[in-house]
C-alpha cells in the first residue's frame, strides 16, 4: 500500500501547489482564469467519464452545463432563492431530470448515431434557449445574485473572482474525487468492461444499458455543477453557455492528455484556458487553434500527451508496476 | 396563409435539404464514414460563393465551380489527415476530428470574411416567377432541378458504372477489396472530395435563399442528419424522400405553428423515428458495413 500512500501524498501535494498558485501569482487576472479553468474542469470531467470510461461519445453535455447555469439563473432571478446550496441542489435534480430523459430515448444508440443525436440535442436546446421568453430569449437571465454558500454561524459568499477561487478549488477536488472513487467502483469497473468487451460484460452479468444509463446519470450533475458555478462566476446567462466552444473545450480536455488519467482534463483545460487568457492571438485564431489541436491530438497522437511521456517512464523504472487501464478511442 | 404557396415552399426547401445531406449520404452510405463538420462546409461554400460573386465580380456559374473545387480541396486534406482513422474504421476519432475541423473553418472564415452576416444575391434569386398568387424566385426553380439530376446521376453513377461498383465494393467490405486490388485509399479521397464539392454545390445554391452567418453550420447540420437517419442511413433514394417530407413538414410547421422552433421540431421527428423503430435504424449501419 506504499504505493498508494505516495500517490495520495502526490496528490495532495499537486492540490496545494494548485490552490495556492493564484495567491502566488496574484493579480485580478489570474484569479479569474483560475476560477473559469476550474469551473470549464468540473464541466469536462462530466464528459470525461463518458468518453473515457463508457467509450460513447456524447455531444450533449454543453446541455447538462447549459441546465446547470439556466436553473441557477432562473431559481435566483425569478424564484428569489439566495442560498446557493437550493440552486446547486436544484440544478443537479434538472440535470438529472435531462440526463434519464437523454438517457433512456438513445439507450439502444450506438456510436455515431448516439453522437448524432446528442450533438442535435445540443443544438436544439441552443435554439430553445435563444427564442424561449421564459429562458430570457436572446437576452438571456440578468441580475444573478452573489454566490452565497452561507450556513447557520458561518457566512460564505463571493463578491469577485479572489473570493470565488476557494469554491471553485472546492468543487474541482470534489469532482476529482468523485471521479476516481468512479473509476474505482463497480460502476466504473462495468463501464471499462462494457466499453472494452461487451461480451464479456454481458457474460458477467453486466447489463450494459443499465450501465451506460447509470454513468449517463453520473456525468450529467458533474457537468450541472460547473454550470451552477459558472452561472455565479457571470451573473447572468444566455444562450452562448450552449455554445459549441464549449463543446470543442470539454473534448479537447479530454483527449489532449490522454484518457483515464485523472489529472488529464485538468491539466488540459489549464492550457487551453492559458492560452485564451494570456497569450491570446484573437478570437478567431484562437478557435482555429483550439480546433487544430484537437485534430492533432487525435490523428498523431491518439494516446494524448501522456503517450508521448509513457515509453520514457517505462525505460525509466524498469520494475513492473501495473500500469493504469489506459483507454483509447481506438478500443 | 396560402396552402398551396406553403406546399410550393416545401417541396423547395425539400429540395434543398436533400441537396445539401447527398454527400452525407454518400460519405455514410459508401465508405460508412461520418462528417460533424458538415455544416461549416457548407457554410464555406456559401461564402467562397458570396466572395466570388459580390468581391471578385464573378457570375455565379462560374462561382460555384470555385466553391466546388475550395469545398472538394478541403475535404482531401480532412481525409489525408484522418486516413489512419479512416483505414480502421475509428469512428469515434473520426467523429471528433470533423467536429474540430469544423471549428477551425468557423475559425477561419470569420477571420477571412468578417463575422457579419452577409446576402448572397445570384442573377437567379432577383427574378420572381408569378403563378397567379403563387410565387417562387428562379433560384427556387433552380434547387429543384439541380438536386433532381444530382441524386438522379449519383443513382446512375452508383449502379450503372465501373467506378460505382468500386465504390460499393469498398463499402461492403473494405479488406476485400483492397484484396481483390482496389484502391481503396483513393475511394475514400474521391469520397471525401465528392463531400466537399457536393456540399459546397449545395450552399451555393441555397445558400442565397437565407442570409449567411460564419456561426450558421453549428446548426446547419441537423437538418442533415434527420435527412440521413429519416431516409434510411446511406440510401440515396431515401435520402431524396426524406428530404422533400422533412421540407413539407417544415414549410407548414413554420407557417402554422412558428418558424423559430422549426429545427426543434425538426429534431422531435427525429427522436420520435428512433423512438418507435430503434432496432432497425442502429442495425442499418452495421448490415451496410459488413
Amino acid at each position: 500500500m506504499a504505493a498508494e500512500r505516495v500517490r495520495l501524498l502526490l496528490l495532495l501535494l499537486t492540490a496545494a501547489a494548485v490552490f495556492m498558485a493564484p495567491v502566488l501569482l496574484g493579480g485580478g487576472a489570474v484569479y479569474s482564469a483560475a476560477v473559469l479553468i476550474a469551473i470549464f474542469a468540473v464541466m469536462a470531467y462530466g464528459l470525461d467519464v463518458v468518453v473515457s470510461d463508457l467509450g460513447e461519445v456524447s455531444l450533449a453535455h454543453t446541455v447538462f452545463f447549459g441546465v446547470g447555469s439556466y436553473t441557477t439563473a432562473l431559481l435566483s432571478t425569478r424564484g428569489g432563492v439566495g442560498s446557493a446550496w437550493l440552486t446547486l441542489a436544484g440544478s443537479v435534480v434538472v440535470a438529472l431530470g435531462f440526463a434519464a430523459v437523454i438517457g433512456l430515448v438513445t439507450l439502444r444508440l450506438r456510436e455515431f448515431v448516439f453522437s448524432l443525436v446528442t450533438y442535435a440535442v445540443a443544438v436544439v436546446a441552443m435554439t430553445v434557449a435563444a427564442n424561449w421568453s421564459f429562458l430570457g430569449g436572446s437576452d438571456g437571465l440578468r441580475g444573478i445574485p452573489l454566490l452565497n454558500l452561507s450556513v447557520p454561524g458561518l457566512p460564505l459568499t463571493a463578491r469577485n473572482d479572489k473570493d470565488l477561487w476557494p469554491f471553485a478549488f472546492a468543487l474541482l477536488v470534489a469532482t476529482i474525487y468523485l471521479v476516481d472513487r468512479f473509476r474505482h467502483s463497480a460502476l466504473g469497473s462495468a463501464a471499462i468492461m462494457t466499453h472494452l468487451n461487451p461480451r464479456l460484460a454481458t457474460m458477467s452479468g453486466i447489463d450494459p444499458a443499465r450501465v451506460r444509463l447509470q454513468v449517463f446519470l453520473f456525468s450529467a450533475p458533474v457537468s450541472a455543477a460547473a454550470g451552477w458555478l459558472y452561472a455565479y462566476q457571470r451573473a447572468y446567462v444566455s444562450a452562448d453557455v450552449l455554445e459549441n466552444y464549449f463543446l470543442i473545450l470539454m473534448l479537447t480536455a479530454v483527449v489532449l492528455i490522454g484518457r483515464r488519467q485523472l489529472l488529464g482534463p485538468l491539466a488540459a483545460t489549464a492550457l487551453v484556458l492559458l492560452q485564451e487568457k494570456f497569450f491570446s492571438l484573437g478570437g478567431d485564431v484562437d478557435k482555429i487553434v483550439l480546433g487544430s489541436v484537437l485534430v492533432a491530438i487525435l490523428a498523431f497522437f491518439p494516446q494524448g500527451l501522456a503517450g508521448l511521456a509513457r515509453p520514457l517512464a517505462a525505460l525509466s523504472r524498469q520494475r513492473a508496476a501495473s500500469a493504469p487501464t489506459v483507454t483509447t478511442l481506438e478500443n | 396563409m396560402n396552402l398551396t404557396q406553403q406546399i410550393i415552399n416545401g417541396i423547395v426547401l425539400g429540395h434543398a435539404y436533400a441537396l445539401v445531406a447527398i454527400g452525407w449520404t454518400l460519405l455514410l452510405g459508401v465508405a460508412r464514414l461520418v462528417n460533424f463538420g458538415h455544416g461549416q462546409m457548407y457554410m464555406l461554400g456559401a461564402f467562397v460563393t458570396w466572395w466570388a460573386v459580390a468581391k471578385a465580380g464573378v457570375p455565379h456559374a462560374i462561382a460555384l465551380p470555385v466553391a466546388m473545387a475550395v469545398g472538394a480541396l478541403f475535404g482531401l486534406v480532412m481525409q489525408r489527415i484522418m486516413l489512419k482513422a479512416t483505414l480502421e474504421q475509428n469512428l469515434v476519432s473520426i467523429m471528433i476530428m470533423t467536429l474540430g475541423f469544423g471549428y477551425v473553418l468557423h475559425g477561419g472564415a470569420a477571420l477571412v470574411f468578417g463575422s457579419t452576416g452577409q446576402i448572397l444575391e445570384t442573377a437567379l434569386s432577383r427574378h420572381d416567377i408569378q403563378l397567379g398568387e403563387l410565387w417562387l424566385t428562379w433560384q427556387d426553380a433552380a434547387i429543384v432541378v439541380a438536386a433532381i439530376v444530382v441524386f438522379a446521376s449519383l443513382r446512375w453513377i452508383l449502379d450503372g458504372t465501373r467506378i460505382g461498383r468500386l465504390v460499393r465494393m469498398v463499402a461492403e467490405d473494405p479488406k476485400l477489396a483492397m484484396l481483390a486490388g482496389v484502391n481503396v485509399r483513393r475511394v475514400y479521397y474521391g469520397v471525401f472530395a465528392f463531400e466537399g464539392a457536393a456540399v459546397a454545390f449545395a450552399a451555393g445554391m441555397v445558400a442565397p435563399r437565407t442570409p449567411i452567418l460564419t456561426s450558421m453550420g453549428f446548426e446547419e447540420v441537423i437538418m442533415t442528419f434527420v435527412v440521413v437517419v429519416l431516409g434510411g442511413i446511406g440510401s440515396v433514394t431515401g435520402s431524396y424522400v426524406a428530404g422533400l417530407a422533412l421540407g413539407l413538414f417544415t414549410a407548414l410547421f413554420g407557417a402554422l405553428v412558428s418558424p423559430a422552433y422549426t429545427t426543434a421540431a425538426a429534431f422531435l421527428v427525429l427522436i420520435a423515428l428512433l423512438v418507435l423503430r430503434p432496432g432497425g435504424l442502429s442495425a442499418a449501419p452495421a448490415a451496410g458495413a459488413h
